[in-house]
Order: structure tokens, then sequence, then C-alpha cells
């Protein structure tokens, strides 16, 4: 009797499933539009911000070469202009940490900072140096270059002759730019195949694109963005400022620059610049109670825009002057941290901790 | 005593329907422990956090690291032993101490059926479940046809104490007026083939699930009781499972609940399942020599006295730990006050995001945590949104710090939470100094009031 029992239901559940195929509803509405929001994502933010980049670090390498033969002040100003062009490109390729980005720690090869000084000192003595090794990510990237451009010696006449009567320094300069289009390269051709597994991925998993992409996304806004650029060096994790965490400490007059562009990022990012994104994803499943939610979002993030644009320039002569304003526009940043990790996520429902477990 | 009672204490009825439950509990455990190693759960749940966050008066169990996995071993040897029928009670005890042990090692991986697991266990220990069908019959060459009707009713009245009362739970305006969360749930369902795109996103479907499934709970238990619906009420039980097994990522609970239901069918029916056990094990009992049971007669309950009254015991406050909530002031779902054992499955979505603010006396300056630091994503997750884990973890920091040199130590929550679509609101007064605050079973008075009412059960 069980078992005809188990039969019966059986059938039941196939009569429930197909009787629900034949509903005549809007069909794969929701399966579309986050087919439509990753293919934007993947077409006009990831790929096209991969391309920017490597033209930039392919141009700071041409900049370096010629530095490298001819070690002049205009030279090297020519380089540090290519290597900021480089740095600002950068800030809208550093959340999308997925794929083999994620597999290669390709964010952490591009832009750990504050950058270990004594490490790359002792790599320039050592010569040979294993980029792959973990202690070495600090050691190389954005933040290296910075060091490197601007910091090795006190003023451009000092690191011009470094340069010149320290081959070292020089051979380290292009290792070190050579090594951030070795790491940029592979992933750029991999999106060429990537692409269309990263759009296929719909479905509502822990390894789903979407699900992913959000995480990322998120993940960025709170550490690499939030965290990174403005709480750690405000002292907001630590109790005292630490003006030496900032973004490009050696060139401290880009600080702001490149915090302003990563929000940017940020913001084309969540709108999707006419395309689907999380705003209008946001938008066309939120209940009522949340029908402010995406536009809530956007004015945060300007809210917070406005704060940043009235801080210095230079991130670390802010702090050192008037930590309050950083500490305030730390705050604008961090309400927005708080839509986005209660409601958003509430309203999409995609789950932040990947520790699977079952629930009940 | 009253003379019915008597009766019904002195009534026996055939022991089958309890031998094939002990089966079914302890291949269902056995597959539940084998699964959770599998998983990697072991690891990253219970060795991997530095810190664990423990039930109010069980502070002092302490997490055994690697020796964790000797506990699991002890949990799966004693599911075989329980599932054989050998050394029975000793087996039963241990596998409740060792289940419910591991569940007190961490509170933040509680779930209503874990629970219901260690009680059921618990509760198991006192029932005569090898009294039929067990190696045990054959080592005492005793086997019993006959067991109290008691030893069956008390689980089956178990069971639908879980039904009724997460029934009734489900009796809310969230649930009923506003199909809060499955409004929120079922459409993330978009990916299930054919009902993901059409039926999930459907708001008269959150309505109709919402209302059937708290019609289902409440009536599951009266179904299966009489017989002319019992029939009807087990395919409720196995279609609803299955299906909610297909949404919701349950992991055993639904084939548990399956074959714990069996045990309101007649004993026939488990007579014919026992002859089916009998003829796949036939092989093995040969191999043995198992002998078959020597001699039929009724079983008498050891110190029965004592035995009915710790199930009395059991049943009272089964009955009553629900309705705790009620000596709160403040709103269940919000403040969770008397929220866990009560049953309450599936009933809330809630999202939390709490940092916590250091300040120390002997500076001005302050600074906040990173949590990262201190949980694993899962455990932040559960902390972010659950006051009593807000508070033990500030405790945990206030101490870390203290003895990092610190001096007087003040620890502040800025804790955001959203709860059943609605937008987030402040959960924790963020003016209180947690470190100062005791846990106790107090109403905590430093948690924000939603500031809107949940009507209900």
């Amino acid at each position: 009797m069980i078992k005809k029992i188990f039969s019966f239901t059986l059938i039941l559940n196939l009569l429930i499933f197909s009787c629900s195929s034949d509903s005549d509803d809007n069909s794969s509405e929701v399966w579309e539009q986050k087919s439509e929001m990753l293919t934007n994502w993947a077409d006009n933010f990831i790929i096209p911000s991969y391309t920017t980049l490597t033209n930039n670090l392919v141009l700071l390498e041409e900049s370096g070469n010629t530095f490298a033969s001819s070690r002049n002040q205009q030279n090297l100003e020519n380089l540090r202009n290519s290597f900021i062009n480089a740095y600002l490109s950068w800030q809208y390729v550093e959340m999308f940490d997925i794929g083999l980005a994620e597999e290669t720690y390709y964010k952490s090869k591009m832009n750990i900072y504050p950058t270990t000084v004594s490490r790359i000192e002792l790599n320039i003595q050592n010569g040979n140096t294993d980029f792959n090794n973990s202690n070495n990510y600090a050691a190389q990237g954005f933040p290296a270059l910075d060091y490197l451009l601007y910091g090795i010696e006190n003023s451009d006449e000092l690191i011009l002759s470094k340069f010149n009567n320290e081959p070292q320094y020089l051979i380290y300069l292009s290792n070190v730019i050579n090594q951030m289009l070795q790491n940029t390269y592979p992933i750029v051709e991999d999106w060429q195949n990537y692409r269309n597994p990263f759009i296929g991925s719909v479905r509502n998993t822990a390894t789903s694109s979407v699900n992913k992409m959000t995480n990322d996304f998120i993940y960025y806004y709170e550490k690499g963005f939030r965290a990174n650029k403005f709480g750690i060096p405000a002292g907001v994790f630590s109790g005292g400022a630490l003006p030496e965490k900032v973004e490009a400490f050696y060139n401290q007059n880009i600080s702001k620059a490149l915090a302003l562009e990563g929000f940017q990022a940020i913001k084309n990012f969540y709108n999707g610049n006419g395309g689907v994104s999380l705003r209008q994803y946001i938008s066309e499943v939120s209940t009522e109670e949340y029908s402010e939610l995406s536009t809530d979002i956007l004015d945060q993030f300007n809210i917070a825009e406005n704060l940043i644009n009235g801080l210095d320039e230079n991130f670390y002569n802010q702090i050192l002057t008037n930590n309050i304003k950083v500490l305030e526009t730390y705050d604008a940043i961090q309400q927005g941290t708080i839509l986005l990790k209660t409601d958003m996520l509430s309203v999409l429902q995609i789950p932040t901790d990947y520790v699977d477990a079952d629930g009940d | 005593m009253n003379s019915k009672i008597k009766n019904y204490i002195n009534s026996y009825t055939n022991a089958s329907p309890l031998a094939v439950f002990r089966i079914g509990f302890g291949l269902m455990m056995l597959y539940s422990m084998i699964r959770f190693w599998n998983k990697g759960w072991i690891n990253t749940l219970y060795i991997e956090p530095k810190f664990h966050f423990k039930y109010y008066g069980f502070e002092w169990v302490r997490e055994l690291g690697d020796y964790t996995y000797l506990l699991f071993v002890l949990c799966i040897i004693s599911s075989i032993f329980i599932t054989i029928g050998y050394k029975y009670r000793l087996s039963i005890i241990l596998f409740f101490l060792s289940f419910t042990y591991i569940e007190l090692i961490d509170k933040t991986t509680y779930l209503n059926h874990y629970y219901f697991i260690s009680i059921l266990s618990f509760l198991m220990i006192f029932l005569p479940a090898n009294a039929y069908f067990s190696i045990d019959n054959n080592f005492k060459k005793r086997s019993y046809k006959e067991i109290p009707k008691w030893s069956i009713d008390c689980i089956k009245l178990l069971l639908s104490i879980v039904y009724f009362y997460s029934g009734l739970a489900k009796i809310n305006t969230d649930w009923l007026l506003n199909a809060m969360p499955l409004k929120l749930w079922l459409p993330s369902k978009y990916d299930l083939p054919l009902i993901g795109e059409t039926f999930m996103q459907q708001e008269w479907v959150h309505y109709f699930m919402s209302w059937g499934g708290m019609l289902y709970d409440l009536s599951i238990p009266f179904l299966l009781l009489y017989k002319k619906t019992r029939i009807i009420g087990f395919v409720l039980v196995i279609f609803f499972h299955l299906f909610t097994g297909v949404l919701f990522p349950i992991g055993m609970f639904p084939y548990i609940m399956i074959v714990g239901s069996l045990i309101f069918f007649d004993y026939n029916v488990h007579l014919k399942i026992i002859k089916y056990i009998k003829k796949i094990v036939e092989p093995i009992k040969k191999y043995f020599k198992i002998e078959e049971n020597i001699k039929d007669e009724k079983i008498t309950i050891k110190n029965r006295r004592i035995v009915l009254s710790i199930i009395s015991i059991f049943f009272v406050i089964q009955l009553f730990l629900p309705f705790r909530y009620l000596l709160y002031p403040s709103e269940l779902f919000w403040s969770e006050e008397g929220y866990r054992f009560s049953w309450r499955v599936m009933l809330v979505e809630k999202i939390g995001y709490t940092t916590f603010k250091i300040k120390s006396k002997n500076s001005e300056s302050y600074f906040y945590v990173n949590n990262e630091e201190f949980l694993t994503s899962f455990q932040e997750k559960q902390m972010s949104f659950q006051p009593d884990f807000i508070l033990e973890y500030a405790h945990y920091l206030g101490d870390y710090y203290t003895s990092k040199g610190y001096g007087g130590v003040e620890v502040y929550a800025e804790s955001y939470v959203s709860l059943n679509g609605r937008t987030n609101k402040r959960f924790i007064n963020s003016e209180v100094d947690l470190y100062k605050k005791k846990e106790s079973f107090k109403n905590k008075k430093w948690i924000i009031p939603i500031d809107d009412e949940i009507k209900g059960f």
C-alpha cells in the first residue's frame, strides 16, 4: 500500500508540475531580465573596462621603455601620466573579481596597498622576483609603481639619479609593468570564452554569475571602496588615523581622483548605463514597501559623492588636517552599505554567505 | 487515578510500529550524519570558527577541535546500533548525548529539526523500541510482540505537536495577510523547471501557499490520526515535504518527517514492512546464524512510574515552552525573545547588518571591528539579526580587547535589520554599552522596538 501511495503522490506531483507549464501567463520574464542584466554587465562593463585598462597598460609599458632608454624629467613625467591613466582605468576593473581574475588573485596582484617597501627593496637587491608568490602581492601592481615613480627618493632629481645610478631599480620598474600586463592578458583573453557561460549562468545558486557578481559588487563597495579608500586610512578600524594607508600614498595628489573614479564605476554598474542592471532589477521585483529602494540607493550614492567632492585632492593631507570630514564621508558611504546589505539583498534574495548549511 | 487513564496506561498494542520507527530513525540519522560529514560541515561549522555562539546556560560546552569527528563517529555508530536494535538503550542514550552535544557547541547552526531530533531521541530513551525485531531480542532470548500503547502514542503526540504548533505559528498577519516571507522567497525560485517562471511569480500562489501551508500544518495531525483520512493525510505529507524540499535548502528534514509519519499507520502496515525487511536481511541472518525470536510476550516496563512521570513532564514542557514568548512585551519576530524551540519554521525573512564600535576609557577615540577577523560569514550572517548573538559577540569582543590591554572597554552595536520585506530599521540601541549588559531571560530593553505590529500566535 505504501508503494501505491508513493506512486500516487508522484503522479500528483507530476500533474501539478505539468499543469503549471500550461499556464499561459507571462513566461520566463525573470530569467530573461537576468540574462539581459548579465549580458549588459559583460558587454558594456566588464569587457570594455578590461580593454581600456589593457590599452592604458600598453601605453604605460611604452612610456616605461622610453624612460628606460632615456631617463630624463620629461620622460619621467610622461611615465607618471601613463601610470595615473592606467590607475584610473583600474578603478573600473577592481570589482570584477570573477572567473580567471578570481582564480589568479588578480585583484591582489594589482592593487594591495600600502605596498610593502621592504619587500620591494629586497626584490630589487635579489634581482629575481617570483611575482606569483603571495608574499610579493604587495610588492607589485599599482602601489609598487606608485612607490617606484614617486617614493624611492624625496625629489625628482634624486629619483632620476637613482634610476641612473642603480639600474636594478629600472629593471624592477619594467618587470612590475610587464607583470601587470602578463596578469591582465590571460584574463582579457579568457573573457572571449568566458562571456557565454557567464551570461548563461542565470540561476539562483551560490556559484551563478548573477549571485557572484552581485556579491562582488557589494564586496567591492564595502571593502575595496569604503574600507580601503576611506575607512582604514581615516582610522575607522584602528582608533587612530593611518594616513599612510591612503591609495597612491607616494603621489598623494591623486587619492581623491582615484576614489571618485571608483565611485563612478560603482554608480555606473548599479545604474546599468542604459541597460538592465541592479537598479532596474530592484525596482522590478520590489514589493510595496521597497518601491523607493532603487532610488534611495542612488540618492545615498549621490550624498556620499558630494561629500567626497568636498574633500582635499590629497587624502593624506585631508586626514592630517581635518579627519572629521573624512569620517563624515565614510559614514555617508556606510549608509549605502546598509541599504545594499539589508534591503537590496532582501529584495533580490541573493544569499551572502557561501558556507552552505541546511536551513529550516 | 482516573480509571480511564489507568486503563489506557495498561493497554497494550502490537510492537511493530515502534520497531519500524526505530529502524527508520536509525537509518535517517545514519544517513544524515554521513551526509553532514561528507559535505565538510564538521570542519566549516564546528572546527574552523575561532569563536562559537553558546546557548544561554550551556556556556560550559567546549568545542572539541579535531575530536569533533570522534563525536560524529559516536553518533554514527549509535545510529547503526539503534537501527539493528543492538544494545538499544545504551545506543539511544549515546546518540542523544553526542547529537545534543554537537548542537550545543554552536547555536549558529540551530534548526528546529535538529532540536526535534534531540528531543525525539531523548524521548526514545524511555521507549521499548527494541522490544521487537531487534538484535537485542536474540541476545536476551526474548522478543515482545506487545508493548504499552502509550509508548507509540507519545511519538505520535510529539509529531502532532510539531505540525500543529508550526501551523499555529503561521497564523499571523505577515504570513496570512501579506504572504510574507513567501512573497519574497518564491519569486527567487525562478530557476525551477516549469513552475519557476510561472507559478512562483504569481501573487495568488504566494497567498495560496501561505494559507495552504498553515491549514496543512494544523490539519495533518488529525488527518493522520483518523483512520478514514490517514491515507490522504500521508499523501499530503509526502507531497508537501517533497515540494518544500525542492523549494528550500532544508536538507534531511522532509525525509525524516515522511518516514516518521509512518508511525500513524496500523500495525498491519508495519508488519508488512518488517516482513519486507526480513526478506532483505535473510542472507545476513543466515550468515551470522541469528535465531528467530524466542519468546513472545507482553513487555513490562521497568520503573514504569518514573518513566511515565518523565514523559509527562516532557510533554508539559513541550506544550508550554512555545508560548513563553507571551511573557515578553516585545514583537516576537523582531526581538526573537522566546522564538527558538517553538516550531517556528520558515516564518521570517530577516537580514541584518551589524558592526561594533569599541571605545576605551583610556582614550577619546574609538574604532570599528572587522567581523571577518572573528566570525565565519555564516556566523556573521546569523549574528547580525539575533539579539542574543549580538550580546554574546559584544562580550567576546569586550573580553578580547580587554586582554589586548585596552582599559575600560565599551562595546556598542550599529545594527540594522530588515524583516519580512520591511525597509531596514535600527535594531540595537547604539547608545548602550553592551559589554555591561548581561544575558538573561529578562526582556532586552536595548532592542529598539520595530514600531509595527505583527498580530497572531
